[in-house]
């Protein structure tokens, strides 16, 4: 099937004191109709970056570029203003990494969906009202029909979230990009938020790029995943084959990290030794090279590793992986 | 909690705390209640869990337990004496540090990060100017962020970035008791990893006290040695972590456990469905 977008070598680099910092390395992905793609990844890796180009909203001082970031035969990077206003909200919608800045606190949460459904569609503000009422419900925002009436600031970090999540749900986008849109929710309505969504991908064709440090949630909501680290991807493919063997030694690190229900103090979770480096400290090498434990002397110091085939689909960027198909770590 | 320990030095109790907000709607006026007659207590090196449902009133009560908020009933002891004027909630705040649930509004925007974090040494007088620098530059490879950190604005940051800068910042001023609420949501499980590693150390190493608020479970086994679980402004059930999780007696806290994603547990569903 013809994937509805597909991001083509994209780079996001901040001007620095010594030269360009790049946070976005040379990242390609796509995504067909109806399917959902997890990031996961390092805090600072620079998945929130990635999902803001997407919006043509990126900070005014990153310079981004791409060969090609196709959106229904579109180029996003040659839409004009105008024809943003139709695609933003609309076509693609964000759930924002943090729901305070999404919502305007002078507002309440009536008034904001309705002016966000009227935005993009010609109704008359009781049909808009009683769309709110239904995207609110669908969110599993509590008695919306009253609570709506609600300023941001008299609810909670998790019902200013399920705010959001209704305000992106508000005009049937045929992407939603959420950014740990479930973070601050507890896991019974995060289990019903991610049941919604894949409701939706399967009724309405709906893509979903969905931002989780939550490795289980990226079992259950992912079809892809893509595991970043330092700006670069290091390891893609089908979420079910990736997390069975995954093969990038920072993924196994991850994985090694993540507390389960079985987890207890006397068997201390082991986070991954070393730190990340800076942004921009990466030189020609692989990202990974100064905390791994299996580099490839003579390698990894100056090369950057191209993807290599783990399984059908399932690519990983390491020159280990390449060399002997080890895996590293245990 | 029995009264023996309550009333012991260093301890932080909240006895039967009731919150009302009243919210004016379209003229009229109506009470919402947050919190229901929650009592709370932890004791020195004692790592206390809050969860429960979004919108119980975990982020009220803690708000309450430092004096952000004023309770509609009820009292916030600390050492075994109410805190009842200013003065006392001035003492209380030089030992206790609340991390905010939001990492985005809790940092000013146009202080630098550096300055941020050098501020309450400055405030509360605890070292020499001189020592400033070196002292920010160690509590930010603590919580795992490069020094060179201290030069950024907070809109250069990313979430989990900035919510180890907040945890960074309460702790510059080497607190008795933490509050944290939601910090660990937003970061990577390695860097988690070690934010809990440095928690313990520290209720090791100086008796630091926690209330750790949270939607993961996972974490909150892990970490905590009571759990208390609460539900619509009321605590449902509370004990200790093993023996909650184990045995969970209220149909809510076994809601929540059922509902933990386990990346084990969804590849083995996935395996089953194949
Ligand atoms: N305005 C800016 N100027 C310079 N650097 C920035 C700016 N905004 C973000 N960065 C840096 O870009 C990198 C990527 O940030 P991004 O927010 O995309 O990370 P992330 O992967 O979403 O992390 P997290 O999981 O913590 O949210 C980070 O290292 C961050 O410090
Ligand atoms: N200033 C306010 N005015 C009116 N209602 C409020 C106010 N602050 C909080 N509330 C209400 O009190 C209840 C408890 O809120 P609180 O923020 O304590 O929840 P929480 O348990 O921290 O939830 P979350 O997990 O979503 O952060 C919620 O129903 C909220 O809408
Ligand atoms: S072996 Fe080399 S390429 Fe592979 S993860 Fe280690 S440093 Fe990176
Ligand atoms: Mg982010
Ligand atoms: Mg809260």
């Amino acid at each position: 099937m013809e994937p509805v977008l597909s991001v083509e070598n994209l780079s996001v680099r901040f001007p620095g004191r010594a030269g360009d910092i790049t946070v976005v390395d040379d990242l390609s992905f796509s995504l067909e109709a109806g399917r959902s793609l997890v990031i996961a990844g390092e805090s600072g890796s620079g998945k929130s970056m990635a999902c803001q180009t997407l919006l043509g909203i990126a900070p005014g001082s990153a310079r981004v570029t791409a060969t090609r970031i196709g959106w229904r035969g579109r180029d996003l990077q040659k839409l004009s203003q105008e024809d943003w206003r139709g695609v933003r909200g609309a076509e693609i919608a964000m759930i924002f990494q943090d729901p305070t800045a999404a919502l305007n606190p002078l507002i309440t949460v009536e008034h904001q969906i309705v002016d966000a459904v009227r935005a993009h569609r010609r109704c008359s503000r009781d049909e808009a009202r009683a769309r709110a009422v239904e995207v609110l419900g669908m969110a599993g925002f509590p008695d919306a029909a009253q609570r709506m009436k609600s300023y941001p600031s008299e609810l909670s970090g998790g019902l200013r979230q399920r705010v959001a999540i209704a305000l992106a749900l508000a005009n049937a986008p045929s992407l939603i990009i959420a950014d740990e849109a479930t973070t601050n929710l507890d896991v019974s309505i995060q289990a019903q938020i991610v049941k919604l969504l894949r409701e939706l991908q399967k009724k309405l064709g709906m893509a979903l790029i969905f931002v989780t440090h939550d490795l289980g949630l990226a079992a259950e909501i992912g079809d892809d995943l893509l595991v970043m680290y330092a700006g670069h991807a290091v390891e893609y493919g089908p979420a079910r084959g990736v997390l069975a063997d995954p093969c990038h030694p920072y993924t196994r690190g991850l994985l090694r990290s993540a507390p389960t229900l079985k987890s207890s103090r006397d068997n201390p979770l082991v986070p991954i030794p070393g730190q990340p480096p800076q942004p921009g400290s990466i030189g020609g090498g692989a990202p990974f090279r100064s905390r791994c434990p299996v580099s490839v002397a003579g390698v990894c110091e100056t090369a950057r590793p191209g993807w290599s085939e783990a399984g059908p689909g399932h690519l990983v960027a390491c020159h280990r992986f390449a060399q002997d198909g080890r895996r590293g770590l245990p | 909690m029995n009264a023996a320990v309550s009333t012991s030095a260093g301890v932080l109790e909240a006895r039967n705390i009731v919150k009302t907000f009243s919210v004016r709607r379209e003229g009229r006026t109506r009470e919402v209640r947050a919190v229901n007659d929650v009592s709370v207590a932890v004791a020195p090196g004692e790592i206390v869990g809050l969860v429960g449902e979004s919108g119980c009133g975990k982020t009220t009560l803690s708000r309450i337990m430092i004096g952000i908020e004023q309770p509609t009933q009820g009292e916030v002891r600390y050492g075994g004496k109410p805190v009842a004027d200013r003065a006392d909630w001035a003492a209380l705040r030089r030992s206790v540090q609340y991390v905010f649930q939001d990492p985005f509004t809790a940092l000013c925007p146009t202080m630098r990060i550096g300055k941020a974090l050098a501020e309450p040494l400055a405030i509360h007088g605890l070292c020499a100017p001189s020592e400033r620098d070196g002292k920010v530059a160690r509590m930010l490879e603590m919580v795992g962020l490069h020094p060179d950190v201290a030069r950024r604005m907070p809109n250069q940051l990313s979430g989990g970035q900035r919510q180890r800068v907040n945890l960074a910042r309460a702790l510059m001023v080497e607190p008795k008791i933490l509050i944290c609420d939601e910090i660990v949501s937003g970061l990577d499980v390695s860097v988690q990893a070690q934010v809990l590693q440095l928690l313990l150390d520290l209720k090791q190493r100086l008796d630091l006290s926690l209330i750790f608020i949270s939607h993961d479970l996972r974490v909150i086994r892990y970490l905590c040695d009571r759990v208390l679980v609460m539900y619509l402004g009321e605590i449902v059930e509370q004990g200790e972590t093993a023996s909650v999780f184990d045995n969970p007696r209220h149909d809510y806290t076994r809601t929540l456990l059922a509902a933990i994603p386990d990346h084990s547990r969804a590849l083995a569903a996935m395996a089953d469905n194949a």
